[in-house]
């Protein structure tokens, strides 16, 4: 880390994307949230994410309430990372740069340890994160919808798309 | 001595082990819900009970398709194939949200080659913290019989509805009321001009794939000879893309202003009719 690190500030964002896509036999769908709550400190090596998945829209709502129901949305609100970063990240330079996390992802009440990939860029006094992931639906005991004879792939390709902006620490 | 310095490296390692844990926790965001107040889901889980509309609102950008089937009456017997043979009325409809709140819709049966028109509009959503006890909605629709031959002019076409919908649901157990107003530009005989209505809607959830529901419209007051209140009951099934309803009712009609007008058979003389609803959402 260079002099010129300042080690007061943390870097968050509460409108970070967030997009799911599912699979079914001979039929795709997407859904996303711009309500990703981020935040990022270099100084204490904390990376912690949430969304409320209420948020995640489809583009037809009584699919959402579906979403929400397979979800439990209702007794687990909440999708969370909290972790460390387990890759160097050099804050002087403009260059993307690959990055990899380590920590606790939480769904439907079920905790797993997960390490995910994805890039960071140091944009002026921004932060700019992109990852991706596969999600599977049985390991955080989610039973994947059905449509009569048909059931939607347990596999879901997350992605996320965030700019965090810098913050004075003591105001977090 | 020795075991005691231990019990205490122990206990301080334990202790700084925690306050760390402790610190890392605070650390993290404050998880806060988008909506603190979130609506209560699917009261009804479709915008039609089986006659009378109900509280469920189509979402913003979503198109919901229906089609509404009704045919004779099942004490036709074997001969008539329980109903099945004789003439169906069909509804086609397509209803539009143009917000979460608020939509637009257009019909046409068979009977009367009618065609109608409807707007609604969800005024309040209950909530799940209960500050919003009930939902409440109300529909304005516009009807046009367009049969030829009748010798009537575009006016005497003409009928309107108007009703209120306020609904709460109890865990998984659905009821709305239902107080309507339909006029009738122009009638025959010693029909009514104008009729109230009092729809009594049910739905009872048995899981996330079966509800079932159960329809009574009474007349209040003056009503036109020779018609009887309607009920009906149904079995929803909710395939994950459509929502079937399988269902009996008296009336062979598909909107509320001819249930009340016309429905001539008595559900609990054994005069119902067996039919079917089918609703399909499109995003857009």
């Amino acid at each position: 880390m260079c002099d010129d690190v300042r080690q007061d500030v943390v870097y968050i964002t509460d409108s970070g994307h967030v997009e799911f896509t599912s699979r079914v036999p001979l039929h795709t769908f997407t859904g996303s949230s711009d309500h990703l709550h981020g935040l990022i400190d270099f100084d204490e090596n904390l990376v912690d994410f949430y969304l409320d998945l209420s948020t995640l829209k489809s583009g037809i709502g009584r699919r959402d309430r579906d979403i929400y129901r397979t979800l439990n949305v209702d007794d687990y609100p909440f999708a969370e990372f909290t972790g460390t970063l387990s890759t160097s990240f050099d804050q002087n330079s403009s260059e993307t740069q690959q990055v990899e996390v380590q920590g606790e992802f939480t769904i439907h009440g079920v905790t797993r340890n997960v390490t995910i990939q994805g890039t960071m860029q140091k944009q002026g006094e921004e932060l700019y994160l992109t990852a991706e992931w596969i999600l599977n639906l049985e390991d955080y005991d989610i039973e994947p919808p059905g449509i009569l004879f048909y059931r939607v792939n347990e596999e879901q390709e997350l992605r996320i798309e965030a700019t965090l902006n810098s913050a004075p620490k003591e105001e977090i | 001595m020795n075991v005691c310095k231990f019990a205490n490296f122990g206990f301080t390692v334990f202790f700084l082990h925690l306050v760390l844990l402790v610190e890392s926790m605070n650390a993290q965001l404050p998880r806060e819900r988008a909506d603190a107040d979130p609506p209560v889901d699917r009261l009804f889980w479709a915008s039609y009970s089986i006659g009378i509309s109900t509280v469920e609102s189509v979402s913003a950008r979503n198109l919901n398709s229906t089609v509404k089937h009704t045919f004779g009456l099942v004490d036709g017997g074997i001969d008539h194939f329980f109903g099945l043979d004789d003439g169906a009325n069909t509804r086609l409809g397509l209803e539009y949200g143009f917000h979460d709140r608020f939509s637009m819709g257009i019909g046409r049966m068979t009977f009367n080659k009618l065609v109608d028109m409807h707007a609604k509009y969800n005024i309040l959503r209950q909530t799940v913290s209960g500050s919003t006890p009930v939902e409440l909605a109300v529909k304005t629709s516009v009807g046009i019989n367009t049969f030829p031959g009748t010798g009537r002019d575009f006016s005497e076409r003409l009928n309107y509805f108007v009703s209120v919908m306020i609904a709460r649901k109890m865990g998984n157990f659905s009821l709305q009321a239902t107080p309507m107003y339909a006029h009738f530009n122009r009638v025959s005989g010693n029909n009514e001009k104008q009729l109230f209505g009092l729809g009594i809607v049910a739905g009872l959830a048995l899981n996330d794939r079966f509800s079932l529901g159960a329809e009574y419209l009474p007349v209040i007051g003056d009503r036109n000879p020779g018609t009887y209140d309607t009920a009906a009951v149904t079995l929803n099934i909710d395939t994950g893309g459509h929502i079937f309803q399988l269902f009996f009712t008296s009336s062979q009609w598909h909107n509320e202003s001819f249930i009340m007008a016309n429905n001539r058979d008595r559900f609990w003389e054994g005069e119902f009719r067996f039919g079917f609803n089918i609703h399909r959402v499109f995003g857009f």
